[in-house]
């Protein structure tokens, strides 16, 4: 039993962007410490300074094709990491950008908040990395700690304490999970690496172990069994913690559910797939259905977050390379819709103080360009053509059929009525009701920004996703074969 | 020589009253030291594991959760102490402004 560590300059290459955006933060934390009486807005353009220059550092190693492992297979770099890299650092600078208006009516601690924010974005960049039970563990619990803070961040609003005190006693509860279903994995297996599982035989251990860890993932990305923290803390939480909520961690724990089951149960592939269907089912119905009753904006994001997870898992129940596909390509789309729908609401809840639909009466008259924003981002995340949602659902749905999963297929098309129901309620508040107070609401340049961005995504996804959908299949090139290794395991191998 | 079997026995019977610890008791802090109480539950398990099987990952496994779990009480009295100041409240049923 030696451990021998070696690394080379060429190997640390690998974490440059961890190291770089390490260095990044706290050189801001520094100058926030140091500089009396600076302007928090500096702050916050230092930060997305750095973020968007490790942003620009993966791109360059996606285009030079930079792969490799690091510290006994624990951390690697392949294009699905590079991918979610990506997807984690572009919401960041989306939600550092529609922070700033709001983080001007804290009293204390403006500079922290962009430090948290950044310290949240680096375990989610090591979450994507991930490639061994512990590193799972402790990246999980990383880039939560940044959350648990973030969400009860307003310290003198009880609604934001209850938020964080409910987020933080369920996400303990779910790392408590997590713990022991790897303690149960590692028992059955001896190793705790990915790759070095793919040959174990089935046994209750492996699969109550693999159901805990399924458990308190399925809490981070908030599926049905798994969901009831998601609602309260969205509405309690600070608006622009909740955008970063409802879309980062999502991300990096998929990309820890897909390299956890593509590449370490492969071969248990008949088992599990059952799990996906019954979890996106119910995650779809579920979220749908609750959020016709919600009357406060965050709250309705919320539930439809829940219905959107139920769609991204419908990929995984295909359980093929196109499955992957799609789940990264839907995660995009539902990037640009949501963060820009929050950004909306952002814009709308600093001036009015308020989140409640009643309050979006008549936007139409207030702000052309909000109501028409939000228009276009909820008809993208009902999935409306040509915007980019509808290629997401469809191509989910193509990989549905793929597999014959036609009762997925059927339940996924009458949610779509359903959740276009929810959203249409919204617009048809904002263009035909008339609103209580008719002055006009004024949009801040950072936010526009936002905006903007998300606009672009969503249309340009959904007009031209040719060059995406090329990037996705890349970036899941290597579980080309996993349809093979299940059909390699089938005539032996009984489920797990 | 105590046999695997003891260990794991162990760990079930912990990992069981922290379970049931969480979902009965009522006060923030008695959830929180339940919560340690499943993570030392794995802890057991993973260091029982890491001597028969002569693997060292499972020891440092374990090492990286107690720093976890310590990190974990920072933060959660943290929270803890700021809502008992907001609201005077110790229990989890006093918590319940939102709901829909």
């Amino acid at each position: 039993m030696t451990f021998d560590l070696v690394l080379s300059g060429s190997d640390l290459l690998l974490l440059a962007p961890e190291i770089f955006l390490t260095v990044w933060l706290c050189v801001v934390l520094a100058i926030d410490f140091s500089i009396k009486n600076l302007d928090h807005e500096n702050i916050a353009y230092l930060s997305v300074g750095g973020v968007i220059a490790t942003l620009l550092n993966l791109l360059w190693f996606d285009y030079l094709g930079v792969t490799g492992t690091l510290f006994h297979d624990m951390f690697v770099l392949d294009r699905l990491a590079i991918f979610f890299k990506i997807f984690v650092l572009l919401s960041t600078v989306l939600v550092i950008l529609s922070s700033i208006d709001y983080v001007k009516s804290f009293r204390f601690f403006r500079g922290e908040y962009y430090f948290l924010v950044m310290m949240s974005a680096l375990g989610m960049m090591f979450m994507a990395s991930a490639h061994d039970l512990l590193s799972v563990f402790v990246t999980l619990e990383f880039s939560t700690f940044g959350f648990y803070v973030l969400v009860a961040y307003l310290r003198d609003d009880v609604k934001s304490n209850e938020a964080g005190l409910k987020f933080f006693i369920l996400g303990v509860f779910a790392a408590g999970l997590l713990a022991y279903g790897v303690s149960l994995v590692y028992g059955e297996t001896g190793t705790l690496v990915f790759s070095e599982m793919a040959h174990t035989p089935g046994s209750y251990g492996l699969a109550i172990g693999f159901l805990m860890i399924f458990a308190a993932l399925g809490f981070k990305i908030g599926a049905v069994p798994f969901h009831s923290w998601i609602p309260d803390t969205y509405h309690g939480a600070p608006t622009p913690v909740t955008a970063f909520l409802s879309i980062a961690p999502k991300g990096a724990a998929m990309a820890i559910l897909i390299r956890m089951f593509y590449v370490a149960l492969a071969a248990f592939k008949p088992t599990w797939v059952l799990l996906f269907v019954v979890a996106s089912i119910l995650s779809m119905t579920y979220g749908n259905i609750v959020a016709i009753a919600q009357k406060n904006i965050k709250r309705l994001l919320a539930y439809s977050g829940i219905a959107q997870i139920g769609n991204v898992l419908i990929g995984l129940a295909a359980g093929t390379k196109r499955g992957s596909d799609a789940i990264l390509f839907y995660l995009l789309t539902y990037l640009f819709a949501n963060l820009g729908a929050f950004a909306v609401v952002i814009g709308v809840g600093n001036l009015i103080k308020s989140d409640e639909i009643e309050d979006y009466n008549g936007l139409n008259r207030r702000s052309p360009f909000l109501a028409a924003a939000m228009l276009i981002f909820l008809l993208s995340l009902a999935g409306v053509p040509p915007l980019a949602g509808f290629i997401g659902k469809l191509y989910i749905f193509v990989a549905a059929i793929d597999q014959e999963l036609y009762t997925l297929l059927a339940v996924g098309l009458i949610n779509i009525i359903i959740s276009m129901y929810y959203y249409l309620v919204v617009v048809k508040k904002m263009y035909i009701n008339e609103p209580v107070d008719p002055s006009p609401i004024r949009v801040s340049i950072p936010i526009k920004t936002v905006i903007y961005v998300g606009l672009a995504g969503t249309l340009i996804l959904g007009i031209y996703p040719r060059p995406f959908i090329e990037w996705v299949v890349a970036a899941t090139l290597m579980f080309s074969n996993v349809t093979d290794m299940v059909a390699a395991a089938l005539p032996h191998g009984s489920g797990g | 020589m105590i046999p695997l079997s003891a260990y794991v026995a162990l760990s079930a019977i912990l990992f069981m009253t922290g379970l049931l610890g969480v979902l009965i008791r009522r006060n923030f802090i008695v959830v929180l030291m339940s919560v340690e109480i499943m993570l030392n539950a794995a802890n057991i398990n993973l260091v029982a594991f890491s001597h028969y099987l002569d693997s060292m990952a499972g020891q440092l496994a374990a090492l990286f959760i107690i720093a976890i779990a310590a990190g974990e009480a920072a933060v959660g009295l943290a929270i803890i102490i700021v809502v008992f100041r907001g609201q005077l409240a110790t229990n989890v049923d006093q918590i319940n402004l939102l709901k829909w």
